[in-house]
C-alpha cells in the first residue's frame, strides 16, 4: 500500500511540472502579460524598464528555470496585479470557494442520490418521471442563465434572498466560514443552488440507472424470493452497488466543481478563487494563473487517489489488486 | 417653546443623526489593487484610494485643474515649476502634511510602482527640492508644460507612517494591513481585501469639511447585471457602470435615480499605415500586393461608412454621443473647427472604385469585448457598416488579454479600441496616438498604426515645450485637426457613463468625466 | 448475469427499435430531433434571413419584439437581436452551429476517450498507468484556460472550439470506461479468458466494451449537453465562437443582459430552443441506454 501511494505521489509531481510548462508556455503563446497591464500612454523607455524588472525580457527557459528555481525557495512570486504573495492570495479566498462548492457537491450527492434510488426503484411511477424530467433540465440550461434567472426571481422580485457577495462570517479553526451564520446561508443559498443542479442531475441519473440494474438482477430476484425486505435490499445491494460510479462521478465532479465555480462566483460575486481565476486568465496574471494550476492539478491528483482507494474499499474484487 | 416646534425641531434633530450615521454602500465595477496609492495607476484603483489619499493637484468634474494639497503652481523658468502646499492639513493619525511628504511621496513611486506603472506621471521630474514646509520646487528633465497634469494622479502618503513600507516587499503589507494607510483624505481605510469589500470611516478633520457620509462600504461586483440586480434588492445605494441596455428601463424606475455623465473615452478605429498590412485580403482571400489603408481615399470611405448616429441611439441605447475628434469636445486642445462627421454611403463606394477597389475587398476587423462599455457591439455595427460598401469584414471581438498583447505585436490591420483621456488634455491622447513612434521624444508610443504625419510631430513637439497655455493649447489644436483630417484614426463615439442610485438613500451623484466615484461628492437623500 | 453476447434469434437491430418503439415519450423525443436536424440542416433555405450576411442586416432592426415588421419587409416572428439580426433565422442558423459543435465533440471525446479508458484497463501495467496518468493530467485543465490559449494561439472558430471541448471532455469518457472496464477486467473470467490463446481484441470487444457501454451511453448524452452547454458558457466569458456566426449559446449570452431591462426575448427564445434540443437528445439517450443495457433484460 505505502508503494502505491509513493507511486501516486511521484506522479502527482510528474503531473505538477507537466502542467507549468503547459501553463507557461501558453501564457507566453498569448504574448507578454504585461502589454494588458502597462499604461497605454506609457513611452518605450518605461515599457522596457518595467518588463525588464518583471524578468519578462528574458527568454522562454530562463524566465522557467527562474520560476522553477523559486518555487523550490518555497517563493511562488506574487501576483501582478495585487503585490500579495499569490498563496496568500489564493488561501485567502480559497475557503469561500470550499465552503460553496462541498455545499453543492454534497447537498447534490445527498439529494441526488435517494431521488435517483426512488426513481429507478419505480421507474414508471409518476413521481419517478417527474424527478427525470427535473433532472434532465438540470444539465441542460446552462448555468449562468439559471443564476441570472434565480437571482431575477429571489432576489430582485420577491426580495426573499440577497443577490450577492458572502454575508456574515464567523471564525471557526482560524478560517472565516458562513455555513455557520443565518446570514451566511441566506448568501450561500441561491449560489449554492446555482451550482449544484448539473451535479444533482448527473447523482440522480447514475443513482437511477444503478438502481434499474440492480433491481433486475438475480440477485434481488433470489432476495426477494427468500422474503428479504425491500429496505435491506435497497441497502444491502442496490446501495453498495451504485456507490462505485458515484464514488468515481463525486470525486471528479468535486474537483470539476472546484475549477469551474467561476461562473456561479462571477455572476453571484462570491468572493472565492474561481472569480480570481478568470480574472487572472483575463489579465494574464501569471503568477496566480500558475500557482492556481499547479494546487488544481495537485488536488485533481488527490481526489483521484482517494478515488481509486475508495473503489478499492467497495469493490473488493480490486482490493487483489491494490495490495499485492 | 411650544410642543409644536418642539417636534420639528426633534425632528430636524433625529434626521441629522440619522444623515450622519449613514453608511453608502456603492456595488462598484471594478475595485482597487493595492491599499497603496503609489502601486497602480489603473482608473478603478485611483478611484478607491482617492477616498484616502489626496492628490497634489486636483480635478474638477470636468477634469479641469483644481487646487488641492497644493493651492498654486507657476514655472519659475523653463524647467522650473513652484507648487506652494496647502497649510494646516492633517492625516489621518494627526500629524501635519508638509513638502516633506511630497517629495518622499514622489521619490518612493520607482520603488513600489506595479506593472501598470505610475512613473509616467513622475517622468518628467529631474529633482524635488523642498524650499520650506509649504513650498516645493520641481525641476524637469526639459521644459514640461504639461506637469500640473500628471499631478493629478500623484497621491501623497505620510513620510512616517509609510517610512518602512517603501519597497516592493514590504509596501503591499504595509499598506494592506492599514499600518501605513495614512493619507489626507476624507476617509480613514478601515479593511480590504482583494475582489472584496473596501471599508471607509469618515475622517472629522478633513480639510475639504467632514464627508455626508459616516462610512462608505464599497463592494466589487464586477457583473453588469448582478451589480443592478444588487441595486434592485437593496443591497447596495448606488451603482456605477449602469449598461446602456438597462439605462432606459431603469430611467422609468420610480424608485431608482440615475445620474448621466459623459466619459474621457473615445473608440478609435485605427488603421495599419506600414507598407504592408497583414490582416487585409482580396475578396478571394488571395493578397492584395498593397496597404490599401495607405490610399487616403480608403480611409474617407471607411470613415463615410460609419453611421455614427445609429451607433449612439441603437447600439449604444442613447449612452453616447457621435465623435469628431480623438477626445471629447471641450478638453484642452480639442478643436471647434472640426465638424461633424458625415454618413454617406454611396460616397464612400464611390471613394473606393476611384481607389481602385470598385468591388472592395476583404478585411479582419479586431476589438476587445470586455474592457469598455459597447465595445463588441460597436465593433459588429461597425462590420455591418463596411459590409454595405461592400468590404466584406470579418469582425473578431475578443478580450483584451488576447488583444492588447497582439495589437503590441502590430499583428493587426484595422482595430478598434477604447482610448481615455484621463488627464484631459490633447499631449496625453496625441502624444501617445498620433505622434510617429520616437523612443527620443518619448512620444508615440501607443502609435501601434506607425501613422506619420511631420507636421503633427512638429506640433506636439513644439506643444510639450509651450509653457504659455494659451500658445501650446493651438499647437495641440491644430495637430488634432491635421491628425482627424489624415483619417488614420477614425474616432467613433464619445461614451457615456450612469450612475444609478436607490431614491431613498442617495439624493445627487456628481458625475466626474474621469468616472469617478468619489462618496465626498455624493449627497446622501433629504 | 447474462452474458450479453448470447447468440440470438432476430438480429440485434431490429430488437432495438422494436423495443425503442415501445416508449412513446423516447419516440417523441427522437422525433424532435430529427425535427430539430432537419431545420438546422436546412436553416439557409428556410430561414427568412441569412444572419451571417452583415450586408444583409439593418441595425435599424436591433431588438424589436416579436411580430415587428422590419426594413425587410417580412415579420420578425420572434423578434430581432440587438445586431437587427431576425431571431427565428439566427436561432435556426445556432441550431446548427450548436448541433455540430456538440455531436463533433462528444464523437471525437467518446472516441478518444473509450480507447484510452479501455486500452488502459486492458493492459495493465506500464501502460494503464502512463494512459490514466495523461487522462488525471487532462483533468486538471481547465477548459477555460485551454480555450484562451487556443484562441490566443489559432484565432476564434468552430475547430479550435471543438478541440478545447474534446480536450476538456475526453478524459471524463476515459475514467468513465477504465473504471467499468477494470472492474470486469479484474473479473474471474476475464482473467481466464485472456490466458487462454484468444485474441486481446476478443476480450475488449466482447466483454469489456459492452460492459463499458451503458455508463458510456449516460456519460456521452451528459457530455453532448455539456458540450452545447460549455460552448455558451465559454461565449458567457467572451471566449467562444466569433460573434458573427452566432450558435445557440452565443445567442443566449448575447441576449442576457437585456434580461434586466424586460428584453426577455432576445434570450429567451434560442434558451427555450437550447433546451428542448437537450432535453430530446437525452430522453432518447436514456432510453437507447436502457435498451442497450444487457442487465436490464427482463
Amino acid at each position: 500500500m505505502t508503494g502505491f501511494l509513493i507511486q501516486r505521489l511521484l506522479q502527482a509531481i510528474v503531473i505538477m511540472a507537466v502542467m507549468s510548462v503547459i501553463v507557461f508556455a501558453g501564457v507566453y503563446a498569448i504574448g507578454n502579460p504585461l502589454e494588458v497591464l502597462l499604461p497605454p500612454e506609457a513611452p518605450q523607455d518605461i515599457r522596457d524598464a518595467v518588463i525588464k524588472r518583471f524578468g519578462l525580457d528574458r527568454p522562454l527557459w530562463e524566465q522557467y528555470g527562474l520560476y522553477i528555481y523559486n518555487l523550490f525557495q518555497g517563493d511562488l512570486g506574487r501576483s501582478y496585479i495585487y503585490n500579495e504573495p499569490v498563496l496568500q492570495l489564493i488561501f485567502g479566498r480559497l475557503p469561500a470557494t470550499i465552503e460553496l462548492v462541498l455545499t453543492s457537491v454534497i447537498g447534490a450527492l445527498v439529494i441526488g442520490v435517494p431521488l435517483g434510488i426512488w426513481a429507478g426503484y419505480r421507474p414508471n411511477a409518476f413521481s419517478s418521471r417527474a424527478i427525470m424530467a427535473v433532472s434532465i433540465l438540470g444539465f441542460s440550461v446552462p448555468t449562468f442563465w439559471i443564476g441570472l434567472i434565480l437571482i431575477l426571481t429571489f432576489a430582485v422580485n420577491l426580495g426573499w434572498l440577497p443577490s450577492g457577495g458572502r454575508g456574515d462570517t464567523v471564525e471557526v479553526l482560524g478560517v472565516a466560514w458562513s455555513v455557520f451564520t443565518l446570514d451566511g446561508w441566506s448568501h450561500l443559498i441561491l449560489p449554492a443552488t446555482n451550482l449544484a443542479l448539473f451535479k444533482l442531475a448527473i447523482m440522480i441519473r447514475l443513482a437511477r440507472a444503478g438502481t434499474r440494474e440492480v433491481m433486475l438482477s438475480d440477485t434481488v430476484k433470489f432476495a426477494r424470493a427468500a422474503g428479504i425486505s425491500e429496505g435491506t435490499i435497497i441497502r444491502r445491494h442496490v446501495l453498495k452497488l451504485i456507490s462505485i460510479p458515484i464514488a468515481t462521478v463525486f470525486g471528479l465532479e468535486l474537483g470539476s466543481t472546484l475549477a469551474f465555480a467561476v461562473v456561479t462566483e462571477t455572476i453571484f460575486a462570491w468572493p472565492g478563487v474561481g472569480k480570481l481565476i478568470i480574472d487572472s486568465i483575463q489579465n494574464l496574471d501569471r503568477p496566480v494563473m500558475m500557482a492556481y494550476l499547479i494546487l488544481t492539478a495537485g488536488l485533481f491528483v488527490t481526489i483521484n487517489l482517494v478515488v481509486d482507494l475508495v473503489y478499492a474499499l467497495l469493490d473488493p474484487r480490486l482490493r487483489r489488486r491494490a495490495a499485492p | 417653546m411650544k410642543p409644536f416646534s418642539w417636534a420639528i425641531a426633534l425632528g430636524g434633530l433625529l434626521v441629522a443623526t440619522a444623515a450622519g450615521a449613514q453608511t453608502l454602500t456603492v456595488g462598484v465595477r471594478g475595485g482597487p489593487e493595492s491599499m497603496d496609492p503609489h502601486f497602480s495607476a489603473l482608473g478603478p484603483q485611483a478611484d478607491a484610494v482617492k477616498h484616502i489619499y489626496d492628490t497634489l493637484v486636483g480635478t474638477g468634474v470636468d477634469l479641469q485643474l483644481e487646487p488641492s494639497l497644493a493651492t498654486s503652481w507657476e514655472p519659475i523658468d523653463d524647467v522650473t515649476w513652484e507648487f506652494k502646499l496647502r497649510e494646516g492639513v492633517k492625516f489621518h493619525d494627526g500629524s501635519d502634511f508638509t513638502a516633506e511628504d511630497v517629495k518622499f511621496s514622489i521619490e518612493r513611486i520607482p520603488n513600489v510602482t506595479g506593472p501598470t506603472t505610475m512613473e509616467i506621471y513622475i517622468r518628467r521630474i529631474a529633482d524635488v527640492e523642498i524650499v520650506d514646509d509649504y513650498t516645493l520646487r520641481i525641476t524637469t528633465d526639459g521644459p514640461a508644460a504639461t506637469l500640473p497634469f500628471d499631478f493629478v494622479r500623484l497621491f501623497i502618503v505620510s513620510s512616517a507612517a509609510a517610512a518602512d513600507f517603501s519597497d516592493i516587499e514590504s509596501a503591499t503589507e504595509g499598506f494592506n494591513s492599514g499600518e501605513a494607510a495614512i493619507g489626507t483624505g476624507p476617509f480613514k481605510y478601515v479593511s480590504w481585501e482583494p475582489k472584496g469589500e473596501l471599508v471607509l470611516e469618515r475622517f472629522d478633520d478633513h480639510w475639504r469639511g467632514a464627508a455626508p457620509w459616516e462610512s462608505v462600504v464599497r463592494r466589487e461586483i464586477s457583473d453588469d447585471s448582478s451589480r443592478l440586480a444588487a441595486l434592485k434588492a437593496g443591497d447596495v445605494d448606488l451603482i456605477n457602470y449602469v449598461s446602456s441596455a438597462d439605462y432606459l428601463a431603469l430611467e422609468r424606475d420610480n424608485d431608482i435615480n440615475t445620474f448621466l455623465g459623459d466619459s474621457v473615452y473615445v473608440m478609435n478605429l485605427q488603421l495599419d499605415q506600414r507598407d504592408e498590412t497583414p490582416k487585409v485580403y482580396a475578396k478571394d482571400g488571395s493578397p492584395l500586393g498593397e496597404n490599401p489603408f495607405q490610399k487616403k481615399a480608403v480611409r474617407e470611405a471607411l470613415d463615410l461608412a460609419i453611421d455614427r448616429e445609429t451607433m449612439v441611439d441603437i447600439v449604444l441605447e442613447g449612452l453616447g454621443t457621435p465623435a469628431r475628434q480623438l477626445m471629447p469636445e471641450g478638453f484642452f486642445g480639442s478643436s471647434d473647427e472640426i465638424e461633424a462627421k458625415p454618413y454617406d454611403p454611396d460616397r464612400a463606394m464611390e471613394l473606393l472604385a476611384e481607389a481602385g477597389y470598385p468591388d472592395g475587398f476583404a478585411m479582419d476587423l479586431y476589438c476587445t469585448n470586455d474592457r469598455l462599455p459597447g465595445d463588441g457591439a460597436i465593433c459588429e455595427g461597425l462590420g455591418q457598416m463596411f459590409a454595405q460598401i461592400g468590404i466584406d469584414t470579418n469582425v473578431n471581438a475578443i478580450s483584451r488579454s488576447v488583444y492588447f498583447p497582439a495589437q503590441a505585436r502590430k499583428e493587426y490591420s484595422a482595430f478598434m479600441n477604447g482610448w481615455g483621456t484621463l488627464t484631459g488634455e490633447a499631449s496625453y491622447t496625441l502624444g501617445s496616438l498620433a505622434h510617429s513612434p520616437n523612443e527620443e521624444v518619448r512620444m508615440g508610443a501607443f502609435n501601434r498604426i506607425e501613422y506619420e504625419n511631420p507636421e503633427v510631430d512638429r506640433l506636439m513637439q513644439a506643444g510639450s515645450k509651450e509653457l504659455d497655455a494659451d500658445k501650446r493649447r493651438a499647437f495641440y489644436e491644430e495637430a488634432m485637426k491635421l491628425t482627424v483630417e489624415d483619417r488614420a484614426y477614425l474616432p467613433i463615439v464619445v461614451l457615456q457613463t450612469v450612475w444609478a442610485a436607490n431614491a431613498d438613500a442617495v439624493g445627487d451623484v456628481a458625475t466626474r468625466a474621469d468616472e469617478e466615484t468619489l462618496a465626498f461628492y455624493i449627497q446622501p437623500a433629504s | 448475469m447474462t452474458d450479453a453476447s448470447a447468440p440470438r434469434a432476430i438480429s440485434p437491430f431490429r430488437r432495438f427499435w422494436s423495443r425503442f418503439f415501445e416508449d412513446r415519450i423516447a419516440v417523441a423525443a427522437l422525433i424532435v430531433v430529427i425535427v430539430f436536424a432537419a431545420l438546422a440542416f436546412l436553416a439557409p433555405w428556410i430561414a427568412p434571413q441569412d444572419p451571417y450576411d452583415l450586408a444583409g442586416l439593418s441595425l435599424r432592426d436591433a431588438r424589436r419584439p416579436p411580430g415587428y415588421v422590419g426594413s425587410g419587409g417580412y415579420v420578425h416572428w420572434l423578434g430581432t437581436d440587438a445586431q437587427g439580426r431576425d431571431l427565428l433565422s439566427a436561432i435556426l442558423y445556432g441550431l446548427r452551429v450548436s448541433i455540430q459543435i456538440g455531436i463533433a465533440a462528444g464523437a471525437v471525446a467518446l472516441t478518444i476517450g473509450t480507447t484510452v479508458g479501455i486500452v488502459a484497463a486492458y493492459a495493465r501495467g506500464f501502460t494503464e498507468s502512463v494512459l490514466m496518468r495523461v487522462v488525471d493530467l487532462q483533468l486538471s485543465f481547465p477548459p477555460i484556460l485551454l480555450a484562451l490559449v487556443l484562441v490566443a494561439v489559432l484565432g476564434q472558430g468552430k475547430m479550435q472550439l471543438v478541440v478545447a471541448l474534446v480536450t476538456a471532455q475526453y478524459a471524463y469518457f476515459a475514467r468513465t470506461a477504465y473504471g467499468a472496464a477494470s472492474a470486469e477486467r479484474a473479473k474471474d473470467y476475464v482473467e481466464a479468458a485472456a490466458a487462454t490463446p484468444l485474441s486481446g481484441a476478443r476480450i475488449v470487444f466482447r466483454h469489456l466494451l459492452p460492459n463499458a457501454m451503458p455508463a458510456l451511453i449516460v456519460v456521452a448524452t451528459v457530455q453532448i449537453a455539456y458540450a452545447i452547454a460549455l460552448e455558451a458558457t465559454l461565449s458567457f466569458l467572451g471566449l467562444g465562437l466569433p460573434v458573427t456566426e452566432p450558435s445557440l449559446g452565443m445567442l443566449i449570452s448575447n441576449g442576457v443582459k437585456y434580461m434586466m431591462s424586460g428584453r426577455t426575448w432576445i434570450s429567451v427564445y434560442p434558451g427555450i430552443a437550447l433546451i428542448i434540443l437537450i432535453v430530446a437528445i437525452n430522453l432518447v439517450g436514456d432510453h437507447v441506454r436502457d435498451i442497450l443495457n444487457p442487465r436490464l433484460e427482463k
